[in-house]
């Protein structure tokens, strides 16, 4: 800027410039005082994060999907709509029909993937979401402000939001693929796929073990006509899905992310890794 | 009453102008109050393109506010105070891109009852945390900045505690402005960080969208602030800010367009042209085939929103004449919106690509605002547009202004004499 008539800064503008930057940082540090319980929630927050990933002291619930034993038939997709009422388009684990490098046509579903470096995490203004010490991305509906940037950040598409109030519109799924077992979610937050987080808890409490007890175990797992979905603890080596990860190939979607999704697939026939 | 009518025979141009703003206004009030109470199922946002229209005016409004804290800085944190001639007005434009940007957001976001939620949930790995806060803080600091302009040209300046506080916040106003410039170096940027984070989706992830959201921000924002000024000044038939000032203002956008231009075709052609990213050119490609994408870019985001105006802004001849200095301010602000628009949608149009086969049979999205998207757009420009026209009549905004009476924050027996504005 050419304005001749005065100097871009002075060297007494320099130490007012100076002040400022001091009076800011005092500010600062004067707003963390009444906020300490926000800064404590903060820190057990990084806490939880490093109990996550030491093994052994938590579970870390995931899944398997089988792409080479799927048929498509959707029963997975119906049962969840059953369990956790959900409408047709605002599925939690949506089917798509996809085809191999070779030519072969192949079925594949998609749940959350539970990732443990989840982008919809990172980004949710007020951590409405968040990784819990058993692996799970969990949605707290009484923090969501229905913003829909972890729609924005989910690189797989898992998320749906609550556009309109559902009212007691009737669920077509039920009763014969299930009935509801948690309520309807409010107008204008985000929802998505929990892994039927209240069976695993339900189950947890009561000693049975997810994946392996059919009540503590999601209702895709459990309506899979072919086994194509095993679910466990990724920490117990022997888990129905360790055992399928260290005996099989497995993949993950969009492993160059680095979410570390906790959801593996096998590939289907004609696939190579 | 009769004051009223009085008014409106003496100026009936401008009476019919603040009506019809009025009336654009109260389509939008309707708008806002119909989607608070029926929900957003009323737009056509949907899954796959949850954000549009609104967040499109919300980035926008915020990028022309940038005015503000460029010119603010200049006058209180660089001790440049001649410059005042055109700051207050910039502040204006910044307080009014803000609160309408506030009230976009807040239609926009599903539960308008938890605005307050991220100031009591954190989350500071969100650059959406950082940007409430930036947002919340700084129309704070505009708040004060204007509230002194309208206490001194409003009869409210003959109580003598608002006069009071009017001079605090005058002699607070240099760490203001400190702040001011702060928060909004790292808000105006991370909005642009808002999308260039996501790794997820090839059109989105770029380093250099923080900086090319600032810099257009910057040029648009001082462009919006002379384009404003000489309409008024045409409209008012005076001079409003000294032409040397004008001048220099108007180099400083050509100076922030020109480095905006630089950059941004520059990280195209490393992110889009030279670096031959697959991923990249696929969605780039699916976007020329379903939407005017390439064509509204290199048309209104680089040639007709940064190239011209920067040209007029920089070359001297152009630069003194006041129609030319219009046309760019238009065309800046022309160039940001569309920028903000294709950004919004680029992403979310194409879908992602997280399947193992080979397909891509995911659909790509379509997206035109819904009436009711629109009706609550065109309240938040009639909302700006108002609050300008009133302002710029009412309130003391052009200190330098020809037959203006001097008003300073420092002088309160001079701000007793300057009664009515000057017509």
């Amino acid at each position: 800027m050419s304005d001749n008539t005065t100097t871009v800064i002075s060297r007494r503008d320099l130490i007012k410039l100076m002040i400022g930057s001091g009076v800011s940082v005092a500010a600062a540090v004067a707003l963390a005082g009444p906020l300490t319980p926000l800064v404590e929630q903060l820190a057990s927050g990084l806490e939880r994060r490093t109990t996550a990933e030491s093994p052994r002291q938590h579970p870390r619930w995931g899944m398997v999907i089988d792409l080479s034993k799927c048929i498509g038939c959707e029963y997975c997709v119906y049962a969840c709509q059953a369990t956790n009422d959900t409408r047709d388009d605002m599925r939690w684990n949506i089917h798509l029909v996809d085809e191999t490098p070779t030519g072969r046509t192949f079925h594949i579903t998609r749940p959350c993937l539970h990732c443990q470096n989840a982008p919809c995490v990172r980004v949710c203004p007020v951590a409405a979401t968040y990784n819990r010490a058993d692996g799970l991305v969990v949605m707290d509906y009484n923090k969501c402000i229905g913003c829909r940037y972890c729609q924005a950040a989910c690189p797989y598409g898992a998320r749906v939001f609550n556009w309109e109030d559902r009212g007691d519109e009737p669920n077509p799924y039920v009763p014969f693929w299930g009935t509801p077992e948690v309520p309807r979610r409010p107008r204008g937050v985000v929802e998505k796929c929990t892994f039927c987080i209240h069976r695993i808890d339900a189950g947890v409490a009561q000693g049975l073990v997810p994946g392996i007890d059919r009540e503590a175990t999601p209702a895709c797992v459990n309506a899979c006509p072919v086994g194509a979905r095993a679910f466990g603890d990724l920490n117990d080596p022997e888990s129905p899905v360790s055992r399928l990860i260290l005996t099989r190939p497995t993949l993950r979607l969009r492993e160059d992310l680095g979410t570390e999704a906790n959801v593996y697939y096998i590939p289907p026939e004609g696939m190579a890794l | 009453m009769t004051a009223i009518v009085n008014f409106a025979r003496r100026s009936p141009l401008y009476t019919a102008w603040i009506l019809f703003l009025a009336l654009l206004l109260g389509i939008g009030v309707f708008s806002i109050l119909t989607v608070l109470a029926q929900g957003l199922g009323m737009t056509n946002l949907t899954n796959q393109l949850p954000w549009g229209l609104w967040i499109t005016v919300d980035l926008s409004s915020i990028a022309l506010g940038a005015g503000a804290f460029t010119l603010s800085a200049a006058v209180y944190v660089f001790g440049l105070k001649r410059y005042e001639a055109i700051a207050r007005a910039a502040v204006l434009i910044g307080l009014l891109g803000y609160t309408g940007a506030m009230l976009a957001l807040l239609v926009d976001i599903g539960r308008p009852d938890r605005f307050y939620h991220p100031l009591l949930y954190w989350n500071v790995h969100s650059v959406l945390w950082e940007i409430t806060l930036c947002v919340m803080f700084y129309t704070t600091v505009l708040v004060m900045e204007v509230l002194p302009i309208v206490i001194e040209s409003t009869p409210l300046r003959n109580n003598r505690w608002l006069l009071g506080l009017a001079h605090l916040l005058h002699r607070i106003m240099p760490v203001a402005a400190l702040f001011g410039m702060a928060l909004s170096l790292l808000h105006q940027s991370s909005l642009g960080a808002t999308y260039g984070v996501l790794t997820a989706r090839p059109v989105w992830f770029s380093p250099s969208a923080p900086v090319l959201f600032i810099l257009s921000a910057v040029a648009a924002g001082i462009g919006a602030t002379i384009a404003f000024t000489v309409v008024t000044e045409a409209l008012q038939k005076r001079q409003l800010v000294p032409p040397d000032i004008l001048n220099n203002v108007a180099l400083l956008a050509g100076v922030a367009a020109a480095a905006y231009l630089y950059l941004k075709v520059w990280s195209w052609a490393a992110t889009n042209y030279y670096s031959h990213s697959p991923a990249l050119e696929h969605d780039l490609e699916l976007l020329g085939e379903n939407t005017p994408y390439g064509f509204t870019f290199w048309w209104f985001e680089v040639l007709l929103g940064a190239l011209v105006p920067m040209v007029i802004y920089l070359w001297p001849r152009t630069r003194r004449s006041k129609l030319a200095l219009f046309v760019a301010g238009a065309l800046g602000i022309l160039g940001v919106i569309v920028y903000r628009w294709n950004m919004t949608l680029a992403g979310f149009v194409v879908p992602m690509d997280w399947s193992p086969g080979v397909l891509r049979n995911l659909e790509v999205a379509t997206y035109t605002p819904a009436p009711i998207e629109w009706g609550v757009a065109i309240g938040i420009v009639a909302y700006w547009l108002l609050a300008w026209s009133l302002a710029a009549r009412f309130l003391h905004l052009y200190p330098e202004a020809e037959g203006a009476r001097r008003v300073t924050g420092h002088a309160p027996a001079e701000a007793h004499e300057a009664a009515a504005p000057a017509r």
